[in-house]
C-alpha cells in the first residue's frame, strides 16, 4: 500500500491553485492513497518495446491562413469579472 | 393523445403532419418540467422556447422540412449554446453566459430543434451519480431514492420523465450509456470524432463525445445522424461521410457475429448484471447468431488506464477557469495568486479537485512516465487488443453497468466504489469506438440493466441495427 | 584568472502570417485592445485550437534556412502554468518532436549550432497600470504565432551574441518568415550565460535572463552579467542557478521572484491536436522555393564588381536590396546604381527609413543621365525634387532634358570645338577618347546652364573631333 505526504499533497495543491485545509488535507490524504493504489494498478504493465504513436493529420488537412473577425471587444469581454479601458483587469502585479 | 408516450421519431411525424404544434408540445414540457421538478433533471427551462417553437411552427407551415423541426430537446448543461448560460453544474460558472454556439447546437437548430433547456449533470462531466452537482443531486426517472447516473443524468431522466423528445449528453468513460442504462434508455457514445467536440466545455479532449440519449433506437439512430459531422473548428473531428443510419436499420442480423470477451465473463461473474448478461448472449445464440469467444488481455487495465489518461488532461483543461476572464472571481483578493486560488478552492466541488489534484499527480515530473506514459502506451495497446478482437466479429457485447442504479448516498463517500462502477464503459472510451447500450433486462429491484454493444469505428450502423433487432424483441424475451 | 563565457541563446521571433496560429483572429500590432480575438485565443471553454499551415511553413522555412533537419512528424504539447496573459493556462508549444532540429548559423568567425526550432503560440499583452486600476489584460497578441530557436552554448561574448542576432534577423527578415521589429516586440531574446576558467571543460551555473527585446539590450546585459558572475567567483562565491530580469534603465539585472511550482510545467501532448506528418516532398518543396537570403545576395553583387564594402550595406537591410534590385531589374547597371544609392539615396536616409523615390525613377533617372539625355547636375535637380516634392520623375526629365537642340546646339558645338584645337588633336591621339569626348559633353552643359540636348550634342561633337 503506497501512502501519500501531506507535503507531497501541497505540492499538488499548488500546481492546482487549490488550498485545503488541515482538516481537509488530513481526509484528502486518505481518499489519495486509495486513488493512487487504483490507478497502480498500471504499474503491473509490461509497455517496454511500444512506441507511442500520435493521431496525425498531413500538412495540406491544415487551416489556410485566412483572417476572419473574431468576436467584438464587447463579447469578448461580456463574461468578466472585472474590465477596465477594454481589457480584462486584475490587481497590480510586480513586473517581472 | 399523451404525449409522454410518443417516441422522437412519432413527435416528428406528428409535428409533420401538424397533429401537434410545437407550442403546444414545449408547453406540455414545461409544465411537466415544473411537474417533476423534485426529479432536479432540468437546471433551465431558456425562455425563449415557447418563441421559437412559434417561430417552428410558422416555418413547418411554410413547407420547412429540417429534421428536428418544432422538436423540443434538452441539451447537458456542458454544451454551449449562445447567449444561454451553460454552467456545468458547477458554482464556478453560475453565471457563465455562452458567447457561441456549439458545432451540434448549431446542427440541432439547423434541424429545426427548439431547444428549451439545460440538463442537471455531475460537475464538469466528472461523476457517474449526478451527485456532483452544484445545483443538487438529480433523482432516478424509475424511483426517487436512487441515483439518476451519471454525468449526463439530467439529460436522461428528461428524456426518461418525458421532460423533452429526446437530449444530448457527453461521454467520457461512460456518462451517456451509464445514465441510460439506469433510467431504461437507449444511450450511443459514437466513435470518437464522428460528433464535433466544438463548444463542448471540455472534460478529458481525447476521450469526450457528443450522444444522443432517447427512447428508442432508431429515435437514437434519427438523432445521431443530426448532430454528426466534421467541424472545421476540431481537428479531432472526422471527415467521413455522415450516414442516414436509421434508414441502415433493416432488421437482418442473422450474418453478425458477436463477440464476447473471456475477460468481461470473469469480471461478470457474481455481479447483478450476470443473469442478464449470459441471458442475452444465449438469446442471441438461438437466433443463429454467431458468438465468438474473443480476449482483450488488458482489460484488467482499462480502469487505471482511463483514471490516469482522463484526470491528466481534465486537470489542464480546467487551468482556464482561473478567475481571470470569465465567471466566478472570489471577492476580495488583494493579487492575482490569491484569485486563482480562492475562486478555484471555493468555485469547485470536491470530485472536480479531486481529480485536478489526481491529474497533476500524474503529469508531474517525477511520475510522468510511470503514470501517464504508461497508460497511454497501455490505451494503444488495449485498442490494438480491442480492435483484434473486432477483426474475428462484428460488435462486443458487454454490460453496461455493474447492476442496478444504486441509492442516493450509498456510493458518494467511496470515490474508489464509485470509480470501479465505470469498469465496462471506459473501454469504448479509451478505444476511440462507438458503443451503444439498450434496456435488456431487469435487477432484482425491478430496475432496468443495460447491454452494450461496442462496434468498429464509424459502424455505428449495425449497433443500431443490432439494438433495434431486440428492442422489437424485449417483451417476446421478457427482458421488460 | 581568465574566464571562458558561454552564452546560448533562446530567441522568439513573430511569424508572418495573416492570421493567430490556432485560429483565425487576425495577427496584428497595434489594435484596440481585445478585438482581433476569438473564443480560441481568449480560451473559452469548449473552443478547440486549430493549426495554421502558412505558421508550419515557415517554421520549416526558417529551419530550411539554417540547415537544420526537418521532423517528419511535428508534435504540440501543453505547457501548463497560471499566468493572466495565458488564456486557457497552458501555452501550447512543442518538445518532443519539434518541426526543427539541430541546424547552424554561420558567423564570421565561427558556426553557432542551434539545438531545435520549433512552434508555439505567443502570450497575450500586460499592461501594468497605475494601483487603483490595477493589470490590463490584451489578449490581442495570444495566440500570434512564435518561432522559439535555442542554440547551442557555443556563443561566448557579448559581440558574438549581437552578430548572431544580426545574422538570424537577416535570414529571417529575407526568408519572408518573420518582420523582426524589436520595437514590437517582433524578435525576443533569452540569455542563458554561465562562466568557466579559461580552456575548463566544465560547465559552470548559468543564470537565464529573459524576455530582452533589443539588440544593445543583450549586449548591455551580457556584459553584466559576465561580470557579475565572475564578481562572486573571484570572491569565493558560488553562483545560483536563478532567472533573472534585465533593467534596461537601471543597466543592471535582479533575480525574479520565485515561484516554486512554475518550473515543472506538465507537458503533454495536446489532446485538442493532431500531430502533423511533414512529407520529405513538401520539405523539398519548401526548399526548392526558398529565397535568396543576404549571403547569396552578397555574393551577386561582389560578382556585379561591387566591392565588398558597397555589397554589405546594400544587403545589410532587405528594403535596400529589394530596392537595388529593383532599380537594376528596370535598368542593369550595378556600379552605377550602387553609386546613386549609396551616396544620394544613403545621404536623404539619415534618420528615417522610408525612401521616398522609387527603384524604377531612380533607375530611370541614372539611364537618363547615361543616355545623355540629362545632364549629371539636371539628374540630382531631378532626384532631389522627386524625393523632396514627390514630382514625377519622367515628367522632370522631360521638362528638363535638353530644349537646346539643332541649330542653335550646332552654333554652339562649333563654336566650342573651334576655340579647343588642342583637346581635339587629344581626343585623336590618346587610348581613351571617351574622356576628351565627356570634356567637350560638360563644357557644352557648361554653356548651356545643362539645357543642351545631350543627344544631339554628342552626335555634332563626335562628328566635328573624329577626323
Amino acid at each position: 500500500m503506497k501512502e501519500i505526504e501531506i507535503e507531497e499533497i501541497k505540492r499538488l495543491a499548488g500546481l492546482s491553485a487549490l488550498e485545503f485545509d488541515d482538516e481537509e488535507l488530513e481526509k484528502f490524504k486518505g481518499e489519495f492513497t486509495s486513488i493512487l493504489n487504483f490507478i497502480e494498478e498500471i504499474s503491473k504493465a509490461n509497455v517496454d518495446g511500444i512506441e507511442l504513436e500520435y493521431p496525425t493529420h498531413d500538412f495540406d488537412d491544415l487551416r489556410d491562413d485566412e483572417a476572419v473577425e473574431g468576436l467584438s471587444q464587447e463579447e469578448v469581454l461580456a463574461n468578466s469579472p472585472s474590465t477596465k479601458k477594454g481589457s480584462f483587469c486584475v490587481p497590480k502585479m510586480m513586473e517581472e | 393523445m399523451d404525449i409522454s408516450k410518443l417516441s422522437l421519431l412519432e413527435i416528428v411525424e406528428k409535428l409533420r403532419q401538424r397533429e401537434v404544434t410545437s407550442e403546444e408540445l414545449v408547453k406540455y414540457y414545461i409544465d411537466r418540467i415544473e411537474e417533476y421538478k423534485d426529479y432536479n433533471a432540468v437546471l433551465e427551462v431558456f425562455e425563449d422556447a415557447l418563441d421559437r417553437a412559434r417561430e417552428m411552427d410558422e416555418k413547418i407551415k411554410q413547407g420547412f422540412e429540417g429534421k428536428l423541426a418544432g422538436v423540443p430537446v434538452i441539451i447537458k448543461d456542458n454544451i454551449l449554446y449562445k447567449g444561454k448560460k451553460a454552467t456545468c453544474a458547477s458554482r464556478f460558472l453560475e453565471d457563465y453566459v455562452a458567447q457561441y454556439s456549439s458545432t451540434v447546437v448549431e446542427k440541432l437548430i439547423e434541424s429545426g430543434a427548439v431547444i428549451i433547456g439545460r440538463a442537471n449533470m455531475d460537475e464538469f462531466a466528472m461523476g457517474g451519480s449526478n451527485e456532483n452537482s452544484a445545483y443538487g443531486v438529480c433523482h432516478n426517472a424509475l424511483d426517487f431514492d436512487r441515483v439518476a447516473g451519471g454525468s449526463s443524468g439530467g439529460s436522461a431522466v428528461s428524456v426518461a420523465k418525458s421532460l423533452c423528445a429526446c437530449a444530448l449528453g457527453t461521454d467520457t468513460g461512460g456518462s451517456v450509456r451509464q445514465p441510460s442504462s439506469f433510467n431504461g434508455l437507449v444511450g450511443m457514445k459514437p466513435t470518437y470524432g464522428r460528433v464535433s467536440r466544438y463548444g463542448i466545455v471540455a472534460f478529458a479532449s481525447s476521450l469526450d463525445q457528443v450522444g444522443p440519449i432517447t427512447k428508442t433506437v432508431k429515435d437514437n439512430a434519427y438523432l445521431l445522424s443530426v448532430i454528426s459531422g466534421y467541424s472545421k473548428y476540431d481537428e479531432t473531428s472526422k471527415k467521413e461521410e455522415v450516414e442516414d443510419y436509421l434508414s441502415k436499420i433493416d432488421g437482418d442480423i442473422k450474418d453478425l457475429k458477436i463477440g464476447v470477451c473471456s475477460e468481461v465473463k470473469e469480471l461478470v461473474k457474481g455481479l447483478p448484471v450476470e443473469k442478464t448478461y449470459f441471458d442475452l448472449i444465449e438469446r442471441l445464440k438461438s437466433q443463429g447468431n454467431e458468438i465468438v469467444e474473443v480476449s482483450i488481455k488488458d482489460l484488467s487495465l482499462v480502469m487505471a488506464c482511463y483514471y490516469i489518461i482522463a484526470p491528466a488532461e481534465a486537470t489542464s483543461n480546467l487551468g482556464r477557469f482561473d478567475g481571470v476572464k470569465y465567471s466566478r472571481r472570489e471577492k476580495g483578493c488583494q493579487d492575482i495568486d490569491e484569485i486563482y486560488i480562492k475562486s478555484r478552492t471555493s468555485g469547485f466541488g470536491k470530485e472536480v479537485k479531486r481529480r485536478i489534484m489526481l491529474g497533476n499527480f500524474v503529469l508531474s515530473s517525477g511520475y510522468f512516465d510511470a503514470y501517464y506514459n504508461k497508460a497511454k502506451k497501455v490505451q494503444q495497446r488495449l485498442k490494438k487488443q480491442t480492435l483484434d478482437a473486432l477483426a474475428s466479429c462484428d460488435v462486443l457485447l458487454l454490460p453496461t453497468t455493474c447492476g442496478e442504479a444504486f441509492k442516493i448516498g450509498e456510493k458518494i463517500e467511496d470515490p474508489i466504489s464509485m470509480y470501479k462502477e465505470d469498469i465496462f464503459t471506459t473501454l469504448a472510451n479509451i478505444t476511440g469506438l462507438p458503443a451503444l447500450t439498450l434496456p435488456c433486462g431487469k435487477g432484482e429491484n425491478g430496475m432496468p440493466l443495460g447491454m452494450q454493444f461496442v462496434g468498429k469505428e464509424f459502424e455505428e450502423s449495425k449497433l443500431y441495427n443490432l439494438a433495434d433487432y431486440i428492442e422489437r424483441r424485449r417483451s417476446e424475451w421478457n427482458m421488460i | 584568472m581568465e574566464y571562458d563565457i558561454v552564452i546560448g541563446l533562446e530567441v522568439h521571433a513573430e511569424l508572418k502570417t495573416k492570421s493567430k496560429v490556432f485560429c483565425s483572429c487576425k495577427n496584428q500590432f497595434g489594435s484596440t485592445p481585445n478585438s482581433n480575438c476569438c473564443p480560441v485565443c481568449i480560451g473559452l471553454p469548449g473552443a478547440l485550437p486549430v493549426l495554421n499551415k502558412k505558421a508550419v511553413e515557415l517554421v520549416i522555412k526558417a529551419g530550411l534556412c539554417m540547415d537544420c533537419e526537418i521532423n517528419d512528424k511535428a508534435v504540440f504539447e501543453r505547457k501548463n502554468y497560471f499566468y493572466p496573459d495565458l488564456a486557457k493556462a497552458y501555452q501550447i508549444s512543442q518538445l518532443v518532436k519539434p518541426i526543427c532540429v539541430g541546424g547552424k548559423i554561420e558567423l564570421k568567425d565561427k558556426t553557432v549550432r542551434l539545438n531545435r526550432i520549433h512552434l508555439e503560440e505567443d502570450a497575450g499583452k500586460l499592461v501594468h497600470s497605475s494601483r487603483s486600476i490595477g493589470t490590463l489584460i490584451d489578449y490581442n497578441r495570444g495566440g500570434v504565432p512564435l518561432m522559439e530557436l535555442v542554440t547551442e552554448p557555443d556563443i561566448s561574448s557579448a559581440e558574438e551574441a549581437v552578430e548572431f542576432l544580426t545574422k538570424l534577423r537577416s535570414i529571417l527578415v529575407y526568408s519572408n518568415v518573420a518582420d523582426c521589429k524589436m520595437e514590437e516586440g517582433g524578435m525576443r531574446c533569452d540569455v542563458n550565460l554561465s562562466i568557466k576558467p579559461k580552456g575548463s571543460d566544465v560547465l559552470g551555473v548559468r543564470s537565464e535572463m529573459k524576455n530582452l527585446n533589443s539588440f544593445k539590450s543583450v549586449y548591455r546585459a551580457i556584459k553584466y552579467e559576465a561580470q557579475r558572475q565572475i564578481d562572486i567567483l573571484e570572491q569565493g562565491g558560488k553562483i545560483v542557478q536563478e532567472t533573472r530580469k534585465w533593467d534596461d534603465n537601471k543597466e543592471r539585472s535582479y533575480a525574479m521572484r520565485k515561484k516554486e511550482t512554475s518550473q515543472d510545467y506538465r507537458y503533454f501532448p495536446d489532446p485538442d491536436m493532431l500531430a502533423v506528418n511533414i512529407s520529405r516532398e513538401l520539405v523539398s518543396k519548401i526548399k526548392d522555393s526558398l529565397p535568396e537570403l543576404a549571403d547569396q545576395r552578397f555574393k551577386r553583387y561582389v560578382s556585379y564588381s561591387l566591392t565588398e564594402y558597397e555589397s554589405e550595406i546594400l544587403t545589410r537591410d532587405k528594403a535596400y536590396s529589394d530596392y537595388f534590385d529593383k532599380a537594376l531589374s528596370v535598368y542593369f547597371e550595378p556600379k552605377t546604381i550602387a553609386n546613386w544609392f549609396l551616396t544620394d539615396v544613403m545621404s536623404k536616409l539619415k534618420g528615417q527609413d522610408e525612401i521616398k523615390i522609387s527603384p524604377e525613377d531612380l533607375a530611370l533617372i541614372i539611364k537618363s543621365v547615361d543616355d545623355k539625355v540629362i545632364s549629371t547636375k539636371v539628374s540630382k535637380e531631378i532626384f532631389e525634387k522627386a524625393w523632396e516634392e514627390g514630382a514625377s520623375v519622367e515628367k522632370l526629365i522631360k521638362e528638363l532634358s535638353g530644349n537646346i537642340e539643332g541649330e542653335e546646339l550646332r552654333k554652339i558645338v562649333e563654336t566650342l570645338v573651334a576655340e579647343n584645337e588642342k583637346a581635339v588633336s587629344d581626343y585623336r591621339t590618346t587610348d581613351q577618347p571617351e574622356k576628351v569626348l565627356r570634356w567637350f559633353m560638360g563644357q557644352v552643359m557648361k554653356m548651356t546652364k545643362g539645357k543642351a540636348n545631350a543627344t544631339q550634342a554628342e552626335t555634332m561633337i563626335l562628328e566635328l573631333i573624329k577626323e
